[in-house]
């Protein structure tokens, strides 16, 4: 593979990822809700940029697109389980992501099924020059990461990012002061939810061909270890730790042709990153970044007038 | 034509088979608190330690199955010692818990796959049918059934007439009033994360024999041992028994309705999680309360 190429291609999956693991951190490292079905959104995504791609819809009409749906889809599977003890959504949400998988398994109708299908490159001018394609991709991810993570910083350091962080120490204190838990959630799991949405839209038109076996939960465990790796609760930590994570994710893929292990090196793969999640959980559970006081308006006044006194 | 009798006792396979693989996970869900995600890989181990023992046609099934008991357990309890108890001893929450099942899943689920392969194998065993009315019924499933059934006595008799059992509720009850009174909940602990886990490695070897064998093949069945776990109220046993048997009824029942109104039989995994949707929205204690 041209190196130039596998370069560019390994930064749009650390930007694809990026934009999963900070949607994860909107809502389990600001809000403390477990999303264990983060795949399902992703997947929603890609297929419906699929599809309204297929169906002519220009680039930014399949991106919305993707995002509307995901979001709806966020909102509707995880409203039931939000009055309910954090569990309850991890185990809803895990589950949905399984079912939106045999649906499109079973459905073969709708998107080709097990045999997957194929994505109408939104680049298709620049087909002659493969690098100019990846190139074009990189550029469209790194732009949605970089919206996406000025307008989650934004949030995150907002009044209602406070409230966030408010229902994540304690919801029943928040619900107290007069806030709406569970409205707030929910808002956090449709946002949340259309983000992953367009990640996988993104994703779909990438690699030009999806079917439903690139969608399995290890897709969420991945981005959850990103942002456990990363730090919860800061946007920084969540873009690093899609980064590490990814690296590393490269960096066995390629040491599997040089190691001659006893173990299949896939095996192996898998078996290192749940004892990394583990490791990390018992000696650094905050991760690499930890979380920083909230940036408000009023923060260097207030140290302008401590200093000055 | 529909053949009741033998939806009928579909119903009751499925049900005895998340009913030994989900006591395991309602009674350490109630008393650790956390829902364990790694609980997949205990009925795969049971069933691949069978796999040893039922290699060759004509072998006995009980050896097996004891097998599969022990080693699934004693999974269990060195999971439960070396990852959960650390973890819950330095204050770790209840996603972080969750997180560290799902990676230790991962570990367990690849090590398997690393040991036996990845490749669909099966059990030599054959088994001898019986007619029942118009139902057919085979050996296999008279064994799950009866096992099961067995295993839901004894563990009621051991709940409510032992003293470990009574020590097991006051644990799951209150776990500091229990430790004041001087029961060593640690113990206690250790040994549900053993017996649970154990009848998930039974379940394992029946789900084996039923279908066939591979590593994700507890990963399979996780989705409705939760939702039948939910329905009968997280914790409570006599309400996953009966839990079981209605999600062994909607689904085998299920799957025939989805087949008149013309849709795939792949959704039979679906309806479990139809009914996890609609006992959060009516009735999130579950069944029971």
């Amino acid at each position: 593979m041209d190196p130039v190429i596998y370069v560019l291609d390994t930064f749009v999956f650390v930007g694809i990822f990026a934009l999963l693991s900070l949607s994860l951190n909107l809502e389990y490292g600001l809000t403390g809700l477990g999303n264990f079905g983060k795949v399902a959104f992703f997947m929603a995504g890609a297929y419906t940029w699929t599809l309204l791609s297929r169906a002519g819809v220009p680039f930014l009409g399949c991106l919305a697109g993707a995002a509307l749906m995901a979001g709806v889809l966020g909102g509707l599977v995880t409203f039931p389980a939000l009055r309910l003890r954090e569990d309850y959504l991890a185990i809803v949400t895990l589950s949905f992501g399984e079912i939106m998988r045999l649906i499109v398994k079973a459905e073969k109708g709708l998107a080709g099924g097990v045999w997957g299908i194929t994505v109408p490159s939104a680049f298709a001018g620049l087909a002659a020059t493969p690098r100019l394609v990846a190139g074009a991709n990189l550029l469209a991810v790194c732009a949605t990461v970089a919206l996406v993570f000025a307008f989650l910083q934004l949030l995150a350091h907002s009044p209602y990012g406070r409230v966030l962080r408010g229902i994540r120490e304690d919801d029943v204190a928040a619900a107290a002061v007069g806030k709406n838990v569970v409205l707030y959630k929910a808002q956090v799991l449709v946002l949340g939810s259309a983000i992953a949405g367009v990640a996988g839209g993104l994703f779909a038109q990438y690699v030009r061909f999806i079917d439903p076996y690139m969608f399995l939960p290890t897709v969420t465990f991945f981005v959850w270890i990103m942002l456990i790796v990363g730090g919860p609760g800061n946007n920084w930590g969540a873009l690093l730790g899609a980064l590490v994570v990814e690296l590393m994710n490269r960096g066995t893929r390629i040491a599997k042709d040089y190691l001659q292990l006893a173990v299949d090196p896939n095996n192996m793969q898998f078996i290192m990153f749940g004892l990394l999640i583990i490791l990390i959980l018992f000696y650094r559970p905050e991760g690499l970044l930890r979380e920083g006081p909230v940036k408000t308006a009023a923060r260097g006044k207030v140290s302008r007038w401590l200093s000055s006194s | 034509m529909i053949n009741f009798p033998q939806l009928v006792v579909n119903s009751f396979v499925t049900g005895g088979l998340y009913l030994l693989a989900g006591t395991g996970l309602t009674l350490t869900y109630g008393l650790s608190r956390f829902p364990n995600f790694a609980y997949a890989e205990f009925v795969t181990l049971g069933a691949f330690t069978g796999y040893l023992f039922l290699r060759h046609p004509g072998q006995p099934v009980v050896p097996a199955l004891l097998a599969a008991f022990v080693a699934a357990g004693l999974l269990s309890v060195a999971a439960h010692a070396l990852v959960f108890r650390p973890l819950q001893a330095r204050n770790a929450g209840l996603i972080h818990l969750m997180i560290a099942s799902i990676g230790l899943g991962y570990v367990i689920r690849h090590a398997i796959g690393a040991i036996w392969g990845w490749s669909a194998l099966s059990y030599q065993t054959l088994w001898q049918t019986y007619e029942v009315l118009t139902a057919r019924l085979s050996a296999l499933w008279l064994w799950l059934i009866v096992t099961a059934f067995l295993a839901g006595v004894a563990l009621h008799l051991l709940l409510t007439r032992s003293r470990i059992g009574k020590a097991i509720r006051a644990t799951a009850a209150n776990p500091e009033l229990a430790r004041v009174t001087g029961i060593d909940t640690d113990r206690v602990t250790l040994l549900t994360w053993f017996l649970g886990a154990a009848l998930a490695g039974t379940a394992g070897v029946f789900r084996a024999a039923d279908t066939r064998l591979y590593p994700m093949l507890g990963w399979e069945i996780l989705l409705p041992i939760f939702a039948a776990t939910v329905l009968g109220g997280i914790g409570n046993f006599y309400g996953l028994i009966a839990a079981a048997l209605i999600l062994g009824l909607a689904e085998n029942f299920g799957v025939v309705l989805l087949s008149t109104i013309g849709l795939s039989t792949e959704y039979r995994m679906a309806i479990a999680f139809l009914v996890l949707i609609l006992v959060l929205v009516l009735r999130p204690k579950g069944l029971a309360r």
